[in-house]
């Protein structure tokens, strides 16, 4: 880590070992809250292009931490780890495409946020980057929601690891769980 | 197991694990890689589906018809849409449709492809879960097919492969066979050289067995040159390089004893006359050289007529050997001719006189020599070149004309050979076989071998009365179950008809095989050493033994005789006459005895006149005896 990112990098990533350390165990919404908060602090939102010269690229927490600089779904992603890393269940926990409307203006742009979802047909909770605060999905009239995903699906049919295929290099999603796996995520 | 067995066994085995090794791989991964690609159509398929449904509205007829549309148009074994709770709201699904697959190969690729999973959103909500499987039935079927394919890809080439293989194993075993066959030959102690084969292994081997025969026959003409050496300067005047008297006088002996070809022929005698007076005309040196040339003038003589023998009596008489020639009056004038023409060269007055008579079988020596001395002398009164021929007394003549003979020799064979039986025997006076020597009837009269076998090859008649004597002696050991050596002549072993019908009657009577000795005369292994070989080697196969008779010590000099496989040999009668007083000859008989047995043939004396003469000769390491004084025990009483 200090090797690739620096002093900061791995002052950020102790901070990280910290903020699990003492959530661990917590109370859901203070879990929420603080993840929610850690990354919206600390990482700066910046397109994919400014940061890794490539159109679209999906970091993992690693590297979204080592840079502190993420576009939306690097957050999500960031975000979505974490709280595994807290013991949330992954089924509760989705990523959402949707379409966001900025500041007053009327321009829409495709964002991508995670929700946390109750039981399966509630209402989510929104973490967003945009959004200082965590709120239900229902008050956040700014947001369009398209569709969701989450690593449920992926590791279907009995086995709880992702195949370690090298056509999973080819899904953008499945990709970035390979790269989290190989850096000691999800384990 | 056969070393030719192993290696099919290796390459079998090497191909069927190629094979199946590879068939294996091909279809695991094949079924790999079908899964993969089913897999990943369920996840995207899945995800396509359930995005679509997202951004409808959620009416069941709609989300029906989507779902419907999607399953009847495309290839899909199950499509489910369960709500939140995971109650079914739609579903779809079809069996399994898997043709012309043998089960077990199903059930042994069996696809294990996880089902495609996706939520379908209702706003922020989760309206449900879309599960969906392809349809992978044909899979099988083309799995299957290649499958198929590839076994037959993997048959045709083992064919192939094996093909080669054959091809490969041949190309071994072909020089690996020749050498086993050197081996055994070796083993049985015939020294043949083989050709060297390429496979370097194999050349090694064969290369040092060829060394093994070349050194055995060196060592046997090495020996058998010491043994000439050794006869030659106890039997040969040293002056004129011929025999001695009493070699000469064994050899004559040999031949009025002999139930063979030689046992009748001329026999003719010369005298350097007045010899005191020439040494001191000439010198003793210049004598010397004249009676050398006498005697290479009558040697010339000798292998001009073939089996002559020449010796030196005495001083100043030479005496010849012809057997099997009966014509005195043509040999007579051969004599006299080159006699002459010899004295002319000579220039020196000189005086060779010559005296010619026949001999038979059976006649005593003393008496011949004593009547051929008073001819010489009478002739010696003649002249410088006077010759006497001594009347024949003309009872002892059967017939005299070629066309007599012919006629009675061809209906003594119609009516059949009669077999004589002589002993031979071991040193514990154990029956080795039986000499069968041929008896015709000629003139009411069952006559000896001796007198009839001279016309016999002189009508070229040998090969009839060798197959007469065959089937005889065929049907004698039917009947006795005894052993019988039987005598082929040179004759017969040139003619292709001849060896042609023996081996058919050996083989008809395959049974009694080992009872059947064959011999031919040593003069036939010097002639057509090839001929011999080929007849060898068949009568071998056969079980049958073949040997050589009237062998004298330059047997070892016999092309290939390493190599013959000969069981046993019949040292000439000359050899062993009066054994028992001669220490010289004991030698001789004791080299030729060992070097026979480093062959592995067996060693037997001809023509032992007493039990005293046989017990000394199996002293000096002799293997059998027969002879005239050679009794079969049971006769013997004792």
């Amino acid at each position: 880590m200090q090797r690739l990112y620096g002093r900061s990098g791995l002052a950020i990533l102790e901070e990280w070992f910290t903020l699990i350390d003492r959530l661990q165990g917590g109370d859901l919404d203070t879990q929420l809250r603080e993840v929610n908060d850690f990354f919206n602090r600390r990482v700066r939102w910046l397109e994919d292009t400014q940061i890794w010269g490539t159109e679209d690229y999906w970091a993992t927490p690693l590297e979204t931490m080592g840079k502190r600089q993420g576009d939306c779904e690097d957050y999500s992603i960031a975000k979505y780890v974490t709280l595994k890393e807290l013991g949330v269940p992954g089924s509760k926990l989705r990523m959402i495409y949707v379409r966001a409307r900025i500041g007053r203006s009327q321009i829409n742009q495709a964002h991508m946020v995670l929700g946390y979802y109750e039981t399966p047909s509630a209402v989510p909770q929104v973490l967003d980057n945009l959004v200082p605060s965590i709120t239900p999905a229902s008050q956040r009239t700014d947001l369009d929601p398209v569709f969701s995903f989450n690593s449920e699906g992926l590791w279907a049919g009995g086995s709880s690891q992702s195949r370690a295929d090298p056509v999973a290099r080819l899904s953008r999603w499945r990709s970035v769980i390979e790269r989290m796996q190989q850096q000691g995520f999800l384990s | 197991m056969s070393l030719i067995k192993q290696l099919w066994l290796a390459i079998t085995t090497l191909l069927l694990l190629a094979f199946v090794g590879s068939l294996l791989i091909g279809v695991t991964s094949s079924r790999h890689y079908i899964e993969q690609e089913i897999e990943i159509k369920n996840i995207d398929n899945a995800n396509a589906l359930a995005l679509s449904m997202s951004q409808m509205e959620k009416d069941p007829v709609i989300l029906e018809l989507l779902l419907a549309a999607q399953f009847d148009t495309g290839h899909y074994q199950r499509i489910e849409l369960r709500d939140a709770e995971g109650e079914i709201i739609e579903q779809r699904t079809a069996g399994e449709h898997i043709e012309d697959v043998p089960a077990w190969f199903v059930e042994l690729v069996r696809f294990d492809v996880p089902a495609g999973r996706a939520v379908v959103q209702n706003g922020w909500q989760q309206y449900g879960t879309l599960e969906l499987e392809s349809q992978h039935s044909f899979a099988y079927r083309s799995l299957w097919r290649s499958t198929l394919e590839l076994a037959g890809w993997f048959a045709l080439a083992g064919a192939v492969s094996l093909l080669l293989a054959s091809w490969i194993v041949n190309t071994i075993r072909r020089p690996l066979r020749n050498v086993v066959s050197q081996a055994q030959a070796i083993g049985q102690r015939r020294f043949m050289m083989a050709s060297e084969p390429r496979t370097r292994e194999l050349r090694e081997v064969v290369q040092a067995m060829n060394q093994l025969s070349y050194a055995v026959r060196q060592m046997l003409g090495e020996e058998s040159d010491k043994l000439d050496q050794l006869r030659r300067r106890m039997q040969h005047d040293p002056v004129t390089d011929t025999l001695t008297r009493v070699p000469f006088l064994d050899q004559l002996q040999a031949h009025l004893n002999s139930e063979k070809e030689d046992a009748s022929g001329t026999l003719a005698m010369v005298r350097v006359a007045r010899l005191g007076e020439l040494n001191q005309h000439l010198g003793h040196a210049g004598t010397d050289a004249l009676l050398v040339r006498v005697a290479r003038r009558l040697d010339q003589l000798a292998n001009l007529y073939g089996y002559g023998t020449v010796g030196r009596l005495n001083g100043s008489d030479f005496a010849l050997i012809l057997p099997r020639h009966h014509d005195l009056e043509a040999l007579g004038n051969d004599l006299a001719e080159r006699l002459r023409s010899l004295g002319a060269e000579l220039g020196t007055v000189v005086s060779l006189p010559s005296a010619l008579c026949q001999y038979r079988q059976g006649e005593a020596r003393g008496q011949l020599l004593a009547s051929l001395d008073g001819a010489l002398a009478s002739a010696e009164r003649q002249g410088e070149f006077g010759q006497v021929m001594v009347d024949q007394p003309a009872a002892n003549v059967l017939f005299t004309r070629h066309d007599e003979w012919r006629e009675a020799l061809s209906d003594a064979l119609d009516q059949g050979v009669l077999l004589a039986h002589y002993p031979v025997l071991d040193a514990r006076g154990e029956m080795i076989h039986f000499e069968v020597p041929s008896r015709l009837r000629l003139k009411e009269e069952w006559r000896p071998a001796g007198v009839f076998l001279p016309w016999i090859s002189r009508l070229a008649m040998a090969p009839t009365l060798d197959l007469a004597v065959v089937s005889a002696a065929l049907a004698d050991v039917e009947s006795r179950g005894k052993a019988v050596a039987i005598n082929l002549s040179s004759d017969s072993l040139s003619d292709g008809h001849f060896v042609g019908e023996l081996l058919s009657r050996v083989r008809a009577h395959q049974r009694i095989a080992d009872k059947l000795w064959f011999e031919l005369p040593q003069s036939a292994a010097m002639q057509q050493p090839q001929a011999l070989r080929t007849l060898c080697h068949a009568l071998l196969g056969l079980g049958c033994r073949v040997g050589l008779e009237h062998v004298g010590t330059q047997f070892g000099k016999i092309e290939g005789l390493q190599d013959l496989g000969l069981s046993f040999m019949k040292i000439d009668g000359a050899l062993s006459q009066e054994i028992e007083s001669r220490g010289d000859q004991q030698s001789l008989l004791r080299g030729m005895a060992t070097l026979a047995h480093s062959l592995g043939i067996m060693a037997i004396a001809e023509g032992v006149e007493s039990q005293g003469a046989a017990d000394t000769l199996f002293e000096l390491g002799l293997d059998g005896v027969t002879g005239p004084g050679i009794r079969e025990q049971s006769t013997n009483g004792g």
